[in-house]
């Protein structure tokens, strides 16, 4: 081959590997804990025994959040570990405490950006740690707000310490996300549902959800109290579960 | 006790019933200038139940269906019927099709392949057993080997001489 062509060819190889290489965009991640959090249970959605709760703060301890491409779709139902083809890792959240009612103008948090290859990011790892430094240092997240009921007002601060490792499939709601393209953004939410932890009046007494959730009247007594959240499942993606396992 | 959860079924890949509730329409007498006609004919198509893990169907369920070359758009919205069913048939688009189905803040996402020759996969959904099914079926399987050795243990007849 002349030496032309064989440089001519080498300079195409490595443009087209350098053109693969290229194929990536931007993954954002954003937690939300929804109204709920933001705006309180308010009238209608009281808590299930009939509190209205509004939160000054919901400090929540993040840690080894990544995003996965599967070969297979993860069923959180099934549990297990997601066949992952790539993995991307969010570094800044080694371990991140964020609050879900200081959130920006769509009621999120953003957690933070990467550089992704591109494809659909169905699945998310990320874990629930007690925080390692900070005032509320060993509490892994922190409700601290005030309850009404039947002109009753209390203060409240509740926390715990416990830590949970979630393994959740593709996020569900109003659009699918995670589709990273060449040179475009998308987007992954981490979904916190405080209904599982205090219920809702505005469903039904018998729903699963309401059967579960701890209610406010055992903390109705206000001040600081520990609260226990294993098997309570407030993670989500969007509205699809995950799977939950105590630390 | 069990946690909330809502889990998507695919029952069936072939099952035909699309389309057999419907009736051909044929006008009785003579042909009017303005005459309706239902083409009928059987088709294969997917089935899908949504539930809870309670066991509770999710009825009146907002479902949405994605084609595997524009999976963020979606290609049919519908509802689940009183009984959490929703079908449809695909067309000739080979991939993954995705089918979400969401109730009252829950919802869930299942799949379905569809290969180049129309042959369908179940990609997800279909092996949501519970603990109590997993069980059970290790006490069938161990219950089946128990049954299996006693049969070739027991004592013979002696031949003839």
């Amino acid at each position: 081959m002349p030496m032309p062509r064989l440089v001519s060819s080498t300079l195409l190889a490595g443009l087209l590997l350098a053109s693969a290489a290229a194929a990536e965009g931007t993954l954002t991640l954003f937690a939300n804990g929804e109204e709920l959090a933001t705006e309180g249970f308010v009238a209608p959605a009281l808590t299930r025994d009939g509190w209205d709760l509004r939160f000054d703060h919901i400090y929540v301890t993040l840690a080894g959040v990544t995003a996965m491409q599967t070969n297979t779709p993860y069923d959180a139902a099934a549990g297990g570990t997601p066949d992952a083809k790539t993995t991307v890792t969010f570094d800044d959240t080694e371990q991140l405490t964020i609050d879900l009612t200081d959130t920006d103008a769509d009621g999120r948090v953003r957690i933070g950006s990467i550089t992704a290859p591109e494809g659909h990011y169905n699945a998310v790892t990320w874990s629930i740690v007690p925080a390692e430094t900070g005032d509320w240092a060993g509490q892994s997240m922190v409700l601290i707000g005030t309850a009404t009921r039947d002109g009753e007002t209390v203060d409240f601060t509740l926390t715990s310490a416990d830590g949970h490792d979630y393994t959740c499939g593709e996020y569900v709601g109003d659009d699918r996300k995670g589709f990273v393209t060449d040179g475009a953004e998308a987007d992954l939410e981490l979904t916190f549902h405080l209904d599982h932890v205090f219920g809702r009046a505005d469903r039904e007494a018998t729903d699963s959800m309401n059967r579960l959730a701890l209610g406010f009247d055992d903390f109705a007594a206000g001040g600081t109290q520990e609260i226990a959240l294993s098997g309570l499942h407030v993670g989500h993606v969007g509205e699809g579960h995950c799977a939950v396992s105590l630390r | 006790m069990s946690v909330m959860s809502v889990r998507v079924i695919v029952l069936s890949a072939c099952a035909k019933p699309l389309i057999a509730g419907l009736a051909m329409l044929l006008l009785a007498g003579p042909a009017f200038a303005h005459g309706a006609l239902v083409d009928v004919a059987e088709v294969d198509a997917i089935r899908i139940q949504a539930r809870y893990d309670t066991g509770e169907v999710m009825g009146n369920a907002q479902v949405a269906v994605f084609p595997p070359d524009d999976p963020a758009q979606p290609w049919l919205v519908g509802q689940t019927d009183a009984t959490g069913h929703f079908v449809f048939t695909p067309d000739d688009r080979a991939g993954r099709w995705a089918i979400q189905v969401r109730e009252a803040g829950h919802g869930a996402i299942s799949y379905v392949e569809v290969g180049a020759d129309g042959t369908t996969t179940i990609t997800q959904g279909s092996a949501g057993l519970t603990w109590a099914q997993r069980l059970l079926m290790i006490a069938c399987v161990f219950w089946g080997a128990i049954g299996t050795a006693l049969y070739f243990r027991r004592p013979r007849p002696a031949k003839a001489a």
